[in-house]
């Protein structure tokens, strides 16, 4: 058996960043990851099977059919779901997580997301909550994560939350739409500016800088310029030599002593591996790790299974579940869309990534409904997309009428978009299926529930902005639909293991150690009381970055 | 479902060829009844005209699939999908196939990208890359 100082499973952006804190702090670590470190030539560019749009699967799972979950849907209605399912609730497996095929959207949050309940209320039936750290706590790690990350953006325009260094790297280039849709909020006397993208606007840290290709989310970089874990601090943990990173390795338990402290993982992992073919099948055996900490950085789903899959005599519950949240709470995103057609003359230059303006004006305050969104413009629209989702409600779905307006108006279509915060819901949960096990033998994490009715009324609201900021900015015909309630998680999943100061009120204290584990930690969106009026990976990263610094501490000091 | 104008129609574009890779790889499962579907269409233009689907002049076609759509069709259609379900189907996956990448097969030569404005503009494949990128301290100049 072999001695670590520190386990991490998963290397995504939270298990990356904390895998090179960690190294770098002279400690040993191992990393576990359930994915593959996939190549750009191995993750194909198939416009049906990515992560922005998964028909018939995506371009970074490598074993699709043996890790269901069981989805329940608002109806009740059952179903074994695969992972590029829209029920799976997927973000990408593989090492770098999301953010090897992210849309780069590096949001702080606004300093009113971490006091929702103080500012707010908590509305019945919900479980919204204050953060038991603010803003100011988590600020000096935000500017670490633009820094060491790499993120690009307008600094004396983004004033949501405060700041005291620039972003790194200059926003990304003004494009006709932006400028257009700039005009159109002035109107309306609202303030905007280019939004925070973790994308190389110019080489930065040895990679090269986009060439604003035309499939940018969803999708690899084909110049390395889309920052995240997989290309700054995991090649940094690497390097020390004491970061020893096991690819297709799937966690199965965390042991734990009579005295709640955690001794290491379960785990299986090929036998052998081809590092030129990351996709072979593989044959698996179970190993057995000891570590002095355990770091838990899966995506909110699979660490909640995780910690739900670790029970043992002493904690017939899982681990960090004696007060009943652990899997509770799950959030994502709601994101109310208004689409238009740009007027003639202007026309959309199809660069990636696309989204270059913002509006953080209606993320709070907002008279009659609780929290709000940034609102921004879309991302480089794949044809496939648009023409599932984009063209006008009244165009006919084939024929030639259909594919006169595909063409005339593909570089017309313009939408705006926003991350409400949800109101989150105990009932919105992770759980075990007491039937489906995967093909370790392990149960599949069940989904079910939705989120509070107060999130559909905010995205109503922000639905009604979106519109009217196609019409203030002279969009020749505006459309939308109003939300459904849903199970919400997806690529935003959050809320699993929330923080609380009082353990009787979420799974982990405010360093992401879970209550009643001194040397158990989580390291991704779970920790997240409520998920911010926006993308919440910054949040993420600065998360990862503060609780890695303190376990550093903790660790070395104990030698 | 996608006809030729200025720029190719599904069948010129191979729409055909990414159907039937699809109903026999992703889509198969579904492939049982949409062939059935598909023979049916030929037995209700048969019914109508004594000539299959194919046969039919584009007018004549259009309406056959307008009353598909609308679902007026004979009542002898097969129970293992409805109408609506398998139209509709069939309406995805032909703009499916039109408007993917060219390596799904059913957008030859990128000309749906070409009549819409659309370019990937990938830059020429990269050299052999590493799948983790040395730290830029420990890169060679």
């Amino acid at each position: 058996m072999t001695e670590y100082d520190v386990i991490i499973v998963g290397a995504g952006l939270g298990g990356g960043i904390a895998a090179g804190i960690l190294s770098e702090a002279g400690l040993r670590v191992l990393l576990l990851e359930r994915g593959a470190a996939l190549r750009f030539e191995d993750i194909p560019t198939d416009h049906l099977r990515n992560h922005r749009l998964s028909l018939y699967g995506d371009n970074t799972t490598l074993d699709p059919a043996a890790h269901p979950r069981v989805f329940v849907d608002a109806s009740g209605r059952e179903q074994v779901v695969h992972p590029h399912e829209g029920g799976y609730n997927l973000n990408a497996f593989t090492v770098g997580g999301g953010s090897r095929i992210w849309g780069m959207q590096a949001w702080r949050f606004h300093p009113d997301d971490f006091r929702m309940a103080s500012r707010y209320g908590t509305p019945p039936g919900s479980s919204l909550a204050d953060w038991p750290i603010r803003f100011e706590d988590l600020a000096p790690c935000y500017e670490r994560a633009e820094q060491e990350i790499g993120v690009a953006g307008d600094h004396s325009g983004d004033d949501h939350a405060p700041r005291r260094q620039p972003f790194p790297l200059p926003p990304v280039s003004p494009t006709p739409t932006g400028d257009w849709l700039a005009r159109g909020a002035k109107n309306l006397g609202w303030k905007t500016f280019t939004p925070p993208l973790a994308v190389n606007t110019r080489p930065y840290q040895g990679r090269a800088a986009c060439v604003q290709c035309g499939q940018c989310i969803g999708f690899a970089c084909p110049t390395d310029a889309k920052n995240g874990s997989h290309n700054t601090l995991l090649p940094r943990a690497l390097s020390t030599g004491r970061c020893t990173l096991v690819t297709r390795a799937h966690a199965a338990r965390i042991t734990t002593g009579t005295d709640g402290r955690v001794e290491g993982v379960e785990y299986f992992a090929p036998r052998s591996s081809d590092p030129t073919n990351p996709r072979a099948e593989a044959s698996y055996e179970h190993r057995t790790a000891r570590a002095r900490v355990v770091i838990v950085a899966s995506g909110a789903i699979e660490t909640a299974r995780l910690l739900l899959l670790s029970k043992s005599s002493s904690h017939p519950d899982g681990l960090g579940n004696h007060s009943g949240h652990l899997g509770r709470h799950v959030q994502g995103h709601y994101y109310p869309v208004a689409y238009g057609l740009l007027p003639r003359g202007v026309e959309n230059p199809n660069l990636g990534p696309g989204v270059s303006i913002a509006t953080t004006r209606f993320n709070h305050g907002n008279p009659g409904v609780i929290g709000g969104a940034m609102l921004a413009n879309d991302f480089v629209k794949l044809p496939v997309i648009f023409w599932r989702s984009s063209l006008p409600p009244d165009v006919p779905r084939w024929g030639l009428e259909n594919k006169r307006a595909m063409r005339d108006l593909y570089l017309r279509g313009i939408d705006i978009r926003g991350p409400v915060q949800e109101i989150p819901s105990p009932d919105s949960r992770v759980t075990l299926d007491p039937r489906m096990k995967d093909r370790f033998g392990l149960s599949v994490a069940r989904l079910s529930g939705t989120t509070h009715p107060e999130t559909l009324r905010t995205a109503e609201f922000m639905r009604q902005r979106a519109e009217e900021w196609l019409r203030a900015s002279g969009a020749e015909r505006v459309w939308s639909w109003p939300a459904e309630r849903k199970f919400s998680a997806g690529q935003h999943q959050a809320g699993t293991c929330r923080m609380s100061a009082d353990p009787r009120d979420g799974v982990t204290d405010a360093w992401g150690r879970v209550h009643g584990h001194d040397n158990l930690f989580v390291c991704d969106g779970s920790l997240h009381v409520t998920n911010g009026g926006f993308n919440p990976a910054l949040t993420i990263m600065a998360l990862a970055f503060r609780t890695a610094e303190y376990i550093a501490g903790k660790v070395s000091s104990n030698r | 479902m996608v006809p030729p104008d200025d720029f190719p129609g599904a069948v010129e574009a191979g729409v055909e060829d990414y159907v039937h890779r699809q109903l026999a790889g992703d889509c198969s499962r579904e492939a049982g009844a949409l062939t059935s579907g598909l023979r049916q269409l030929d037995a209700e233009a048969a019914a109508r005209h004594s000539v299959n689907f194919d046969a039919l002049s584009p007018a004549n076609q259009d309406t056959l699939l307008r009353d598909l759509e609308a679902g007026l069709v004979s009542p002898t259609w097969p129970a293992e999908i409805s109408p609506l379900t398998f139209f509709a189907r069939m309406v995805e996956l032909a703009h499916e196939g039109y408007y993917a990448d060219p390596a799904n097969g059913g957008n030859r030569d990128g000309s749906s990208w070409r009549m819409i404005g659309y370019d990937p503009r990938l830059p020429p494949p990269p050299l052999p890359t590493e799948a983790i990128p040395a730290p830029p301290s420990s890169r060679s100049p």
